[in-house]
Formats: structure tokens, sequence, C-alpha cells
């Protein structure tokens, strides 16, 4: 069984990372590319054959590769300020550079970005824009606080626009079949993905592999065999033991430290045990509606980042009390000022440290050890 | 009613505000534009106030709402559209429609004639642009206080005194310079560049040149449609994602005002401007025209920034 994920797993990545220049070997793809943001609705793009690239995921790849102190250096030198957020800076110095550890990606046909996480990436997008002088795409969704049948009009007319100008870039016909089959492929993937995350609470498994493999629901979320991949490993982890190390039960609210080799501080929480994270169920989008323009807005209207802090203090105070986590660890990112609010009224003992998920040299680990000695003494 | 708006987005055709201008409050959150910061201490902090309306146009403004949640004061945030197109203009105007009937059922008021409004602003703006083609003639630190002075009283209550009161003093300098920023709340860094013999000739901030002749043009349509038009489609700030379209008008206008350098001024975290600076610094650099990046954040800054602008005057 073992063996399958792993064919599975290899095989998606093989075919995402296949034209990085590392890979390529001077092949360019047949397909149009475009550099898009983590909740760009991809449904779109991979109905109508269109590549597409996370440019914030191979930020992650970067820093998990060592790599990012001398890209983030290079960003400085590109007169882009390391007070933005880290993933814009390391692949600023990537693409200025022309080198990554998986090489350069692609260039773009096209870039595509939305504000339903934060205003960040728009901006970001814009940089790349003036680099590559491909069209910008720019999608705004309103979140939860406006009207829904505004918000929907709103959105769906930017969802048809973008077809449109994507049937320019390709030249062929858009076709709505194919996109609906493609969006029950990502309902399938979240669905499956669920499911694996269930296991965090109760069985012995490391947060490392769910902060890595929540990847393919980022990158590879409408592809078929991605819901595949999730059912095998849901199936496996049920047959896992039952946790019984007592261990002090934490929720982590924030990114994952994509530099360190556990994603998280594992050398200073040996009396703790992750038992839920906010950020693997971000991907969780809620595909429901009658036809595909109402499944793709409510999935990209209602991403996590895009609710009202009342509706995300809802949220994550029922995933911490599904964890059963008697204390959180809230982490301050120095890059992301939209995910610092997220843990600002939860009833449990909590802890702030202060990181940045790319740049190591942000994290003081004496201080945050002294942190976590004092969130033990808070919890009965 | 005394409503605390932030950034031009927030149309003053709608009702009157006090445009925020600056505050000290102790509130310090890290990594977070003080700008943004400082709004927050005063909605919570000035009993004399007790509204604010704020824009969701980057990262620090998006927040907002989570740091006012205990605050029982009016709060309404636009989300200012991320692009300019016909459905931004259309979207944005449903807003601003129901940012009319959240304040007349928050206050008990009903807000009068906006078309009286609308020339009102008009007539503010085109004094402004009356002011901004003789900047090369005037104070700038005195043009940049009256519009602050202008925009913190209500708008049936200005009589454009302060601007009224702006001479033509044909100061001497020595370079001409173009300034470019976010919405200036220290003026003393003005000060400071016009004690180096600076002389600024034009500027794209958002109290001065983006609304200098900013006006609603005609309301035969819905007038709520016109004001939205107006607001997103006249100069662009940077969170409207278009940043070729903003650094072409801004150097071809600096040209034109024959320019000899440019200050960047911005704020610390603050996201659009910092990226809009990584572009703007390489296309200068293209043109050899020089350029003097203040990222401020406090006080201290501004001594710095002072031996920063002498040496970037020496430079000229
Ligand atoms: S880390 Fe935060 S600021 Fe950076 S891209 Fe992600 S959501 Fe945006
Ligand atoms: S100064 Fe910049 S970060 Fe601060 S509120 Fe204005 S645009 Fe946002």
């Amino acid at each position: 069984m073992a063996q399958t994920i792993g064919k599975i797993q290899t095989r998606l990545m093989r075919e995402y990372y296949k034209y990085f220049s590392k890979y390529a070997k001077g092949k360019t793809p047949e397909s149009k590319v475009a550099w898009v943001t983590s909740f760009v609705p991809v449904e779109i793009l991979e109905a109508m054959d269109i590549l597409y690239y996370y440019p914030e995921s191979y930020a992650a790849v970067i820093a998990a590769s060592e790599r990012e102190q001398e890209l983030l250096a290079e960003s400085e030198r590109q007169f882009l300020t390391t007070d933005c957020c880290s993933y814009s800076c390391c692949i600023e110095g990537c693409v200025s550079l022309e080198d990554g550890p998986r090489g350069k990606l692609p260039k773009p046909d096209i870039l595509i970005a939305t504000n339903n996480q934060c205003n960040t990436l728009p901006a970001w997008w814009n940089i790349l824009a003036e680099r590559y002088n491909v069209p910008l795409v720019i999608l705004d969704y309103p979140g939860e606080d406006m009207e829904k049948e505004i918000a929907y009009r709103y959105v769906k007319s930017q969802h048809d626009d973008l077809i449109s100008e994507l049937e320019k870039l390709t030249e062929s016909k858009f076709e709505p079949e194919k996109l609906a089959n493609v969006i029950s492929n990502s309902e399938r993937s979240v669905k499956a993905w669920q499911n694996v995350i269930l296991n965090l609470r109760t069985k012995d498994i490391k947060p490392t592999m769910l902060f890595d493999d929540i990847n393919y629901l980022i990158t590879a979320r409408c592809k078929e065999q991605t819901a595949e991949l999730y059912d095998m490993m849901a199936s496996e982890l049920s047959q896992k033991e039952e946790i019984t190390d007592g261990k002090i039960p934490v929720f982590w609210i924030g990114y994952p430290l994509w530099y360190h080799q556990d994603r998280f501080f594992s050398e200073i929480m040996y009396d703790y045990r992750i038992v839920g994270s906010n950020y693997i169920t971000w991907w969780n989008l809620d595909y429901s509606g009658n036809n595909s323009s109402e499944k793709l807005f409510n999935a990209y209207n209602y991403t996590f980042l895009n609710l009202s802090q009342k509706t995300r203090n809802a949220r994550l105070s029922k995933l911490i009390k599904e964890s059963g986590a008697k204390c959180a660890i809230s982490l301050r990112n120095k890059s992301c000022k939209c995910d610092f609010v997220s843990a600002k009224d939860i009833s449990i003992p909590k802890s702030e440290i202060e990181i940045d998920m790319i740049d190591r040299s942000f994290l003081d680990i004496e201080k945050a050890t002294g942190v976590l000695e004092l969130l033990k003494t808070t919890i009965h | 009613m005394k409503i605390l708006s932030m950034s031009g987005f927030v149309p003053e055709e709608i009702c009157d505000t006090v445009r925020f201008s600056g505050y000290t409050g102790e509130r310090n959150i890290t990594h977070f534009c003080g700008y943004a910061n400082d709004f927050i201490s005063q909605v919570m902090l000035d009993d004399s106030i007790d509204g604010a309306i704020f824009p969701r146009s980057c990262d620090s403004t998006r927040i907002i709402p989570s740091y006012l949640k205990g605050s029982s004061k009016f709060q309404y945030q636009l989300k200012v559209p991320a692009r300019s197109d016909d459905y931004a203009i259309e979207y944005f105007a449903m807003q601003l429609k129901q940012l009319r009937v959240a304040i007349e059922e928050y206050y008990h008021e009903e807000l009068g004639d906006i078309s009286n409004r609308i020339e009102m602003v008009n007539c503010r703006n085109e004094i402004i642009g009356s002011y901004y083609e003789k900047l090369d003639r005037i104070s700038y630190k005195d043009y940049i206080d009256a519009i602050h002075e202008e925009l913190s009283v209500a708008l049936h209550e200005s009589k454009h005194d302060e601007l009224n009161r702006i001479e033509v003093t044909n100061p001497t300098y020595k370079h001409r310079v173009y300034l470019i920023g976010s919405f200036l709340a220290n003026t003393d860094i003005i000060r400071k560049i016009e004690g180096c013999g600076l002389k600024i000739v034009g500027d794209n901030l958002p109290e001065s040149g983006r609304i200098q002749n900013s006006i609603v043009e005609s309301f035969d349509e819905d007038v709520y449609a016109a004001i939205s038009r107006k607001v997103l489609s006249r100069r662009l700030s940077p969170t409207q994602n278009n940043f070729s379209k903003i650094i072409s008008f801004d150097v071809n206008e600096m040209c034109k005002l024959h320019a000899e350098g440019v200050i960047f001024v911005s704020q610390k975290y603050c996201e659009p401007y910092d990226y809009l600076y990584s572009v703007y610094k390489k296309k200068l650099d293209e043109l050899h025209i020089p350029v003097l990046h203040l990222s401020l954040s406090n006080s201290e800054d501004l001594s710095k920034a002072k031996l920063m602008i002498e040496a970037f005057a020496d430079t000229l």
C-alpha cells in the first residue's frame, strides 16, 4: 500500500515539476502557463488545459532546501524589502537570479492572483507582471460581509471574463462539462483530505507529514489522482495505533516552518503533541452550489482568510474543540498580517511565538523555549 | 455624527467625515503599518469620534475590524475593488448605497442630498487643483497643511479658508523634485525637504495629486455609480493593482514638470508601496532619475530622514 501511495505522490510531483529548468532539459511546455496564487479557481485552468504553477509553494520548497537566505538577500538587491511577505521576497530572489533548488519556474504567459487570502498577493503579482510583461488578472472576492447576491454577480462576471481571456490566450473553446468534471475532482480531493486529517488527533502520526502532504490539495486539487492518494492515506492512517504518549495536546495556529525539517520546532516541543492545525484545513473549500458558477463562487469567495473575524473565530473554536487540544501555539508571522488575527479570541491557554515561515533567522529558539515552558504552567 | 474616515476611497459625498491624518496612541501592533495603527488608536480612544469608515485595500486595513471589535462605535469597512473595470464600479456603487443605509440606521438620521455634496467636493478638489498647478510658486508645506486642515472639517462647514490663504510667494529653491507616497500623516518631513532647498513640484499623494481636479462630471446615471466611477477611475492607488499605469502617468508628469529627482515616502510595513517601490526604482534607474526612499515609522526616523534628504539634495 505504502508503495502505491509513494507512486502516486511521485507521479503528481514529477508531473508538476517537469518543466522546471532542472528537469526540463531545455524542453518548453506545449501548453500555456499561468502563475497562480493559492486560492485561484484553478479548476477553470485545468479545464482549459493550462499549466499552472504556485510561486508560494516554490518558496516553501526553497526554504526547505535551505536556499532562502541567499534569495532573500537578492530580493533586497532588487529593491524589494524583506519587510514584505517572505514568499514574495524568496521568489523575487529566485526569478532575479534564475535559480532555485528545482531551477527556474516555466515562464508565465499569464499571471492570475486573488485577494481572498490577503492583499499582498495582488501587489506581488504586479511586480511579476512588470518583470514578465504578460497579462495580469486580479480576481476580487468580496468575502462574507457583502450581500450574497451582489457578491455572486461580481465574482461570476470576473470568472466569466477570465474564461474569455483564457480562450483568447489558448485559442480554444471553453467546455463547461469539462469544468464540471474537474470541480467534482476537487470536491472529492477535499473530502478525502478531511478524512486524512481526522487522524491527527488520535493516531501516532507526525504533523510534518500533513504539513507536507497538503501540498497536493494546493497544487493538484482538481487532478483525479489526488482524491485517490488521500483515500489511500486515510485508510492507512486509520489502521495506525492510537496514541498514548501522555504528551500535552496542542493546537498549532499558523503556517508550518518551511525551513525546518519537521516543519515545527520539534526540538523544543518534546512535552507537546500537535493534535490540530488550522493551516491544514485552509484548502477544505466548500464547493456547494447548483452549477459550476455557484460552486466556484462558494469555494473561492468564502476561503478561511476571506471570512470575517467572527466566522473565523467560530471555525477555529470548532477545530480546536474537535482536536481535544488543551492549549495553543499561535505563531506571529512576520510575513503575514492576515494570519496574525486568527488566534485573537480563543478560549484555551495560548502562547505567541514570533516566527517567519520562510526566514529561519526570525525564530529566537531560546525565547520560544521559555514561552513553551510557561505555557505548561497554565495548563491544568 | 463625527465619523473618522481613512483613505480617499471613503467618498465624502455620502456624509460628513473627518479625514484621519494622525494620532498618537499607545497601540503598537508589530509588523503593522503605523498609520493604520494610529487610526485604530484614535477610533478606540478619542471620545469625540463616534464612528469609523475605512477601506479593505491593503493587509493592514484588511484586519482593522479585528482590532476594533471591542468598540461600540459605528464601523464600516468598504471593500475597495482590487480592479477598476465596469464590474468593479457597479459593485463599489452597491457598497456606497449600503454604506448610506448603514449610517442612517445607526445614527437614526436621514442623510441629505448627495448632489449638493457632490458639488461641494467638486469645488474643493478644483481649488486644490488650482494650487497644484502652481506648486513651484507656493510653499508645499503650506499647501499640504491647508489640505489636511480642509479635510478635517465637515464639508458643509468648510469655506476653504485655509486653502484660500495659501500665498504665491515664489520661494527660492535649488532643485525640483516629485513626491510619491501614501497619505502624509507627518508633514514635518516636508519642512525637512524644503529646508534642503528642494521644491516639490508634483506628487501622487492621495490627498493631493490624486484628488486634485477629481470631480464627478455628471450624475444623470445612478448617483452612486457616478461617485464610484470617480473614485475608482481617478489617478490610481497601488492598491488598485495597476502599477504600470501608475508609473507611466507619474513619469510623464514628472518629465513635464522637469523634476530632477523623486522622493518616495512610505510607511514601514506598508506592502502596497513597498511592492510599488521595487518596480518604480528600476524604472527611474532606467530613466536616470535619482530617487530617495524614506520608509518611516516614527519620529526617530525623521532625524535619520533629514540626513538622507541632505545627502540626496547634494547628489542632484
Ligand atoms: S503568507 Fe500571508 S501575506 Fe504572504 S502570501 Fe500568504 S497570506 Fe499573503
Ligand atoms: S499606509 Fe500603506 S499599509 Fe498603511 S493603511 Fe495606507 S496603504 Fe495600508
